[in-house]
């Protein structure tokens, strides 16, 4: 059942679990949750949107389905925008669907913290398996790659380094490159489509347009939420909880919503860790189709443990590729008319840095510098990222940093190594977030316990990314939905 | 609201004619773009586009010895200004000519005219 706030239905009513948020995390645990029988709420602050009325303009998509119209930024040196889904089904609806474990190297750095009992690597690849088979999680079939995509598997091959077609949670993708302003065929096995219909059908309750604002914690026990419904005049809700509250609203939302609810912790909102990430675009002699293929069908962790970077590509609709080419007047419009030959390779990095995650007056304050290591990491990532490109027969490279030259020929690719060290020379992406309430067996190590539970408050449990002790190297959406599923079995066990 | 000032920073930017077809700014619809935009982005967007606009009419001239403000300009010239923001000393300098751009983009890269001309066909 479903209750749109928008619409100013109101509602106050008790459940046996209370969760907050509706993406990766929080509808995998709502949809365990409600198979155990127990009545269960989802709080989605943002809107249900309609599949079929899934279009292709950006900025459309922007306003109704992304956190402050895409407007989210990180302050530090640079200004780094902050992607975040706000629809029912959160980052899911509007990410690409990647499906990456947790590598080997990442689960013993986390065992090596003391919580292989908390995230025993054996159960999340159990969870994972299953996931995978619900998702249908597979590699992207050839023929929605389009021709960007093969690019980059041209280029691996010749320059003989590592490169795959990305795993994704889609079953016959019909290749529109179309992930970032949601899958308009349905191929796409978003948590809108999945899970929370599935927790639905088991009887959870879905609230839209519900911003949680508090927990309410008395006497040491978590035992509702009160919030406000996005109909005109705010009202108003409270949904009581009898057995536990779930908080899964991100690594920007969750730190914040326990702060506003009393819960303290010098770790509350610190350590917030991403995978900053920078394009590159190849111009080739013939079209490169980079509005047709699966947005993200090929990658690259060849550098994965030795630079830890991952490269990527990605197709983007027009409006977005044309903002980061140079120039203006007849000079930009150049540029635009050539972009159909562009392919665009992005670099994501395992970030050392860690930022600060604050209620600010426009929303959360964001703070995020990147270091020095970060940097190096980047710019050998840009460089291994332009030898691709040119490898797959690219022309020119464009790489848009401030300090080095508009384009790039053959043999110049080694400037982005020798790049700016400055990160305000280079334009940003963040978008998988982690570590504002992280785990730890202490109380004064972090915010959270090994069992989940904010620490003093047993039955107020993080299941998201908040809790990761460290950031991955990869896509982080299945580690999260694994994570999320642990908890939530463990949560329901304890009943 | 487009004023006559933005008119002449947003016509610099995405003129008429030129390469391929690809419409001007006006002619692919900006107006109607920026309308929705007015009303509909958060506050802070739109301050930032308002400074962005600012910057571009005052300041870019600037950038390249010339004074202000930008309609003093010759066409060539106006150009030449709008494109040194994109590459001044200043971060928030770029960062402003980043915005301009951005939003004049989603009011022109996602309309029909210019997706026909660039083979972005309709999914």
């Amino acid at each position: 059942m479903r209750i749109d706030g928008a619409a100013g239905a109101r509602f106050d009513e008790a459940f046996d679990y209370v969760v907050v948020g509706s993406g990766a995390a929080g509808a995998t645990a709502a949809r365990s949750l409600a198979a155990t029988g127990r009545s269960v709420c989802v709080l989605e602050e943002g809107p249900a949107m309609d599949p079929k009325a899934f279009g292709d303009d950006a900025w459309g998509a922007f306003k109704t389905m992304f956190r402050g119209m895409n407007g989210q930024v990180a302050r530090g040196r640079a200004f780094i925008p902050v992607i975040q889904g706000r629809t029912l089904g959160g980052s899911t609806v509007i990410n690409s669907a990647i499906a990456w474990r947790v590598p080997d190297d990442v689960l013993a750095e986390w065992a090596a913290l003391g919580l292989d009992d908390a995230l025993p690597a054996k159960e999340l690849h159990r969870y994972w398996d299953e996931i995978e088979k619900d998702l249908d999680a597979a590699p992207t079939p050839e023929e929605a790659w389009g021709g960007f995509n093969t690019l980059m598997r041209d280029g691996a091959r010749k320059l003989g380094v590592e490169a795959a077609p990305t795993r994704r949670y889609a079953s016959g993708c019909k290749a529109t490159g179309q992930c970032l302003t949601g899958c308009p065929s349905g191929a796409k096995r978003s948590m809108l489509t999945t899970y929370l219909p599935q927790a639905e059908a088991k009887g959870a309750l879905i609230v839209t347009g519900a911003e949680a604002r508090r927990v309410i914690i008395k006497d040491g026990r978590a035992v509702g939420v009160e919030g406000r419904l996005s109909a005109p005049g705010r009202p108003s809700f409270r949904a009581m909880a009898r057995r536990a509250v779930v908080v899964a609203a991100s690594a920007i939302q969750s730190p914040l919503l326990l702060e506003r609810s009393g819960v303290r912790s010098a770790h509350l909102g610190e350590h917030f860790m991403a995978h900053p990430g920078t394009p590159l675009t190849g111009l080739f002699d013939a079209p490169a189709d980079l509005w047709r293929g699966a947005t993200q069908g090929f990658d690259s962790v060849h550098h994965r443990r030795d630079w830890r970077v991952k490269v990527e590509t990605i197709g983007l609709p027009p409006e977005i590729v044309f903002a980061r080419l140079p120039g203006a007047g007849r000079r930009w419009k150049e540029k635009m008319a050539l972009a159909k030959r562009t392919a665009i390779f992005a670099v994501q990095t395992r970030a050392w840095a860690e930022g600060s995650v604050r209620e600010g007056p426009f929303g959360a304050d964001i703070r995020y510098d990147l270091t020095r290591r970060d940097m190096m990491q980047i710019r050998r990532g840009l460089r291994f990222a332009a030898e691709l490109l040119f490898a797959a027969g690219a022309r020119e490279v464009w790489p848009g940093i401030f300090g080095l030259p508009e384009r790039l020929l053959p043999g110049e690719e080694k400037l982005l190594d020798a790049g700016p060290d400055d990160p305000r020379c280079y334009s940003w992406i963040l978008s998988h977030l982690f570590g504002t309430a992280r785990m730890a067996a202490r109380p004064g190590a972090g915010v959270v316990g090994t069992d989940f539970a904010v620490h003093g408050v047993p039955n107020l449990v993080v299941a998201d990314s908040s809790v990761f002790p460290t950031n991955l190297g990869v896509n982080p959406q299945h580690a999260i939905m694994a994570v999320a599923r642990l908890c939530a079995e463990r949560l329901a066990e304890r009943a | 609201m487009i004023s006559s000032r933005d008119r002449v920073v947003l016509d610099a930017l995405l003129p008429s004619g030129g390469p391929e077809g690809l419409p001007g700014a006006f002619e692919a619809g900006f107006a109607d773009f920026e309308k929705g935009f007015a009303a509909d982005a958060p506050l802070p967007m739109r301050l930032g586009w308002r400074a962005a606009l600012f910057a571009a009419y005052w300041v870019s001239p600037l950038l390249i010895g010339r004074l202000p403000p930008l309609a003093r300009l010759a066409p060539e010239e106006r150009e030449d200004a709008l494109c040194a923001m994109g590459k001044s000393r200043s971060y928030l300098i770029r960062q402003v000519s980043l915005l301009l751009k951005a939003v004049t983009s989603f009011g022109y890269g996602g309309t029909k005219a210019v997706r026909r001309v660039v083979d972005y066909d309709a999914h």
